[in-house]
């Protein structure tokens, strides 16, 4: 699979609507009152990006090149990491790693989880 | 939540930080498709946790290394001009590692940025944050800023004499951006004053800033001392 067919491949309503969010890091941090530049999740996200490389699922790249190009297009009026984070998933959607239905049950169940405590 | 740290906790007794007191889907997205990825067999949780505790441990100590050796040995500084990713592993860092053949964060494409009497470099990334995380560690808040991304590569002169180096007119400042698939690295010139210093010596005065750029090192300035200095014109008490 080209990566021209992963930018093509979608758009994927779930992240659509994650994107057009004014709900990034870089709004909310000062909100807070918080200086730290990125969310607690950042690094996370890394480590996932590094496991999948690690593991094959994505080839290193392959991966660098989906990320650069979604993020020039698509994903270009996101800020980081938000767009780094939006640009996997949107891979992992395209390449049929996850499904968006299991993602968006999963989103809720994460949510509960998070707002039972 | 808020919470305060009671004196007998060693912390003091003073307010939490402030934190974001909100969960965004942002960060629901980013733990749902973790758990479907480590249930899909695609990773596993200790491999998470792995690369997690190796993106945060990593520190500028492999980069000071580097630089020292290359100003104690003329040879290794040509291999590293030459191959800087082949010529980390004499000092023990494989930028193949932890993976076994690199990671997305730090494409495998090092190129070694050597100052001269008139020439000094700079590093950026422009799109977003790329850096050499082997050799330095995690980039600096202020590495990440739209203030430094944007404005360095236009008006660099004036970006780095906002961090206290200025530099004389006939010194030609290249800006180097990390975005094209490669990551980059500056070999500052070796100052006057580290005459037969040892290599240990030497890297001690080789600070993280020293090889983004955006300092120069010298001779008792080294990362462990805090810079503190004493006010020139202090404040008259009457």
């Amino acid at each position: 699979m080209s990566d021209k067919d992963d930018v093509e491949r979608g758009p994927f309503q779930l992240l659509e609507a994650l994107r057009n969010q004014d709900k990034t890091w870089k709004t909310l941090a000062p909100r807070y009152g918080v200086t730290n530049p990125n969310p607690p999740w950042k690094t996370s996200l890394t480590a996932m990006c590094d496991c999948l490389v690690a593991n094959g699922v994505l080839p290193l790249l392959d991966w660098r090149r989906a990320e650069d190009e979604l993020g020039e297009t698509v994903y270009r009026d996101v800020p980081a990491p938000e767009r780094q984070l939006l640009a996997l998933v949107h891979v992992m959607l395209s390449r049929g790693l996850v499904s968006e239905t299991d993602l968006a049950q999963r989103m809720r169940a994460v949510r509960a989880r998070l707002e039972a405590v | 939540m808020s919470h305060t740290h009671s004196p007998g906790d060693g912390g003091g007794d003073h307010p939490a930080a402030p934190m974001v007191e909100e969960i965004t889907d942002f960060e629901v997205l980013e733990i749902a498709v973790r758990e479907l990825a480590i249930e899909h067999g695609l990773f596993t949780a200790e491999d998470h946790r792995r690369f997690t505790e190796w993106a945060e441990s990593i520190g500028p100590a492999a980069g000071s290394r580097l630089v020292a050796k290359a100003w104690t040995d003329p040879a290794f500084k040509k291999r590293l001009l030459e191959d800087a990713v082949k010529a980390c592993k004499e000092i023990g860092i494989d930028w193949a590692e932890p993976t076994g053949f690199g990671t997305p964060s730090d494409y495998m494409n090092l190129r070694v940025l050597e100052d001269t009497p008139t020439l000094h470099h700079v590093i950026v990334c422009t799109l977003c944050s790329c850096y050499p995380r082997p050799l330095l560690g995690m980039s600096p808040e202020w590495y990440r800023t739209t203030n430094y991304r944007r404005r360095l590569v236009r008006w660099p002169r004036q970006v780095l004499a906002e961090f206290g180096l200025i530099l004389p007119p006939e010194v030609e400042i290249r800006v180097e951006d990390s975005n094209q698939k490669c990551r980059f690295m500056v070999l500052p010139m070796r100052p006057e004053g580290t005459e037969n210093w040892t290599e240990e010596q030497l890297a001690a005065i080789v600070t993280r800033d020293c090889m983004i750029g955006v300092a120069l090192p010298r001779p008792g300035r080294t990362a462990d001392v805090h810079p503190v200095q004493k006010a020139r014109r202090p404040v008259q008490r009457s």
